[in-house]
């Protein structure tokens, strides 16, 4: 941190009143926005399923709508698909939880001390610059085939941003907010879990939420270098039996994964930032 | 015998206090040679243009900053860290927004020991003083900027420090609010009977509030003058328009005008 000695920063003067969390902020007139959704919603789906007869497209360009229905409930295929998911959700969710445990025990130590963060930096930039998927090979070789080397291809996709993230929120704490505490007689680990870390909450959910869409594409790229289970093995086989439709279905199942998974965590941030009501 | 309740040695005393810090473009002298001694249960105010080493003052009394040489002691030790025996009132309420405000008062007891129901009561009976006992299960966010304010002066005052120090409390509110606050923070000092430094921007405030007000000038940082305010301990607003205070204050204002 930098020495108190410092002069104080000016500060801004209207002491600035955060919105009453109750009163909800109304991007639209809600009854448009929704009758407005429907409409898109239903022409790209008309669309989807009559351009492609009418442009006489052929079905392993991009199928019809209905002929990508069909490959998604297909009871031949389904269960596979559901179990393929089950192995690509195992994968996101392992490297997710050892991602963000990494990401943040590593931010609240190098926030935490100046010289460790100004030694990592160099590195942590140098990681971010690689593009990861990259190097999903290297990892396939050293890792195999199986669950371990996806993981591990998440892992690393998904701790930076929250590393990232989590250091900006303790290092944009406020001063004076620390200095409470200090004048207060507070201890470095009091000041880290009642007031660093709580403060930070808000930019370790924007972290938590690029991590999950991360760790997503980490999965599927992994599994595309080398995989024997997986919604990304299962793309690659019916891309090579030309069944566009099922790769269609595939790609429904894999948005509707990614969706629900940063609904949950939008959900939880909202429990947990209480105070703060703005996204 | 003149004054029973003043004690001999003084709750606060500097003496020959310097602070110099270094910065890319050379030392800074923050604060030469100041001296001042506070009774116990006086109040007093610190004036200045800014860069006049107000705030650099303060928070050696709170103990955040050291200095680098002279002496500083709160009830006869010596100030070298933040001290169990001081409390602070910042310019912005520095509340914690995930905090109820009873929870936000109870901070500094929480920091040293377990909060039992005595200190809840306690706290409760503070927020009582200052018209926020309906507001203690309240978040901040859902109170305005004056009783935020309130709500951080409680808190101040929740570990029964011998001394407040008060930076600058007011700057961010408007007029009448910070009127009104004045009037409650004079009220609260009778009350408790604590030593209280208040740190300002505004002469009329440091004139309506302390018994002493600390002329500062700036580079080096120093004391210029001490203008003793004789309107007793207790203070009302219509005490802004008399004619001793408007002289008192226009005393002080003097020592601002820029000459140029």
């Amino acid at each position: 941190m930098t020495t108190q000695d410092v002069q104080r920063q000016p500060r801004s003067t209207a002491a600035a009143r955060p919105r009453n969390p109750r009163a909800p902020r109304r991007s639209g007139n809600r009854r448009t926005v929704v009758s407005g959704g429907v409409i898109v919603a239903a022409v790209i789906l008309a669309s989807w399923q009559f351009l492609p007869g009418l442009t006489g497209t052929p079905s392993y360009v991009v199928p019809a709508l209905s002929d990508v229905v069909q490959a998604l409930v297909d009871p031949a295929a389904f269960p596979r698909y559901l179990s393929n998911a089950g192995t690509t959700l195992t994968e996101v969710l392992a490297g997710l939880a050892i991602g963000v445990a990494i990401g943040l025990v590593g931010a609240i130590l190098l926030a935490q001390f100046p010289t460790a963060y100004a030694i990592a930096f160099p590195y942590i930039v140098a990681i971010e610059s690689i593009p990861k998927v990259a190097v999903a090979p290297l990892f396939v070789i050293w890792f195999g085939f199986g669950l371990p080397s996806k993981i591990v291809v998440v892992v690393l996709l998904a701790f930076f941003p929250v590393l990232v993230n989590t250091i900006h929120g303790i290092r944009g704490v406020d001063r004076d907010q620390i200095e409470l505490f200090e004048a207060n007689g507070a201890s470095r680990g009091q000041i880290r879990r009642k007031l660093l870390i709580p403060a930070a909450l808000p930019s370790i959910f924007s972290g938590l939420e690029l991590a999950v869409a991360n760790a997503m594409i980490g999965a599927i790229v992994a599994e595309f270098v080398g995989a024997q289970h997986g919604l990304g093995v299962l793309i690659l086989q019916a891309q090579g039996a030309m069944q566009t439709a099922a790769v269609f279905a595939l790609l429904i199942i894999l948005s509707a994964l990614g969706i629900t998974l940063n609904l949950l965590v939008r959900l939880a941030r909202r429990k947990v930032i209480f105070w703060q009501q703005d996204s | 015998m003149t004054a029973p309740t003043v004690s001999a040695t003084p709750l606060i005393s500097i003496a020959h206090l310097e602070k110099i810090y270094p910065t890319r473009t050379g030392d800074v002298h923050a604060l030469s040679d100041v001296n001042l001694d506070v009774r116990d249960g006086e109040f007093v105010a610190i004036v200045g243009p800014s860069g006049c080493g107000k705030t650099t003052l303060l928070k050696i009394l709170a103990g955040l900053t050291g200095f680098t040489s002279g002496t500083a002691t709160i009830a006869g030790s010596p100030i070298s860290t933040p001290r169990g025996d001081v409390g602070m009132v910042f310019q912005k309420p520095t509340l914690l927004p995930w905090r109820t405000i009873l929870e936000n008062v109870l901070l500094p007891v929480e920091l040293h020991r377990k909060v039992g129901a005595t200190e809840r009561e306690h706290a409760l009976g503070l927020l009582e003083m200052v018209g926020l006992r309906d507001f203690a299960d309240k978040y901040p966010q859902e109170l305005s900027g004056g009783m935020q304010q309130r709500a951080a002066i409680c808190r101040a005052l929740v570990h029964e420090p011998e001394v407040l120090l008060m930076d600058e409390p007011f700057g961010a509110l408007d007029a009448m609010t910070r009127d009104a606050l004045n009037v409650e923070v004079n009220r609260i000092w009778r009350e408790t009977s604590k030593t209280a430094v208040l740190i300002t921007h505004s002469i009329p405030e440091a004139v309506f509030l302390a018994e002493r007000v600390i002329v500062m000038g700036p580079r080096p940082g120093r004391i210029i003058d001490i203008v003793d305010i004789p309107f007793g301990r207790e203070r009302a607003l219509d005490l802004l328009g008399s004619s001793e205070f408007a002289d008192l204050s226009s005393h002080i204002r003097t020592y601002f005008e820029v000459t140029a």
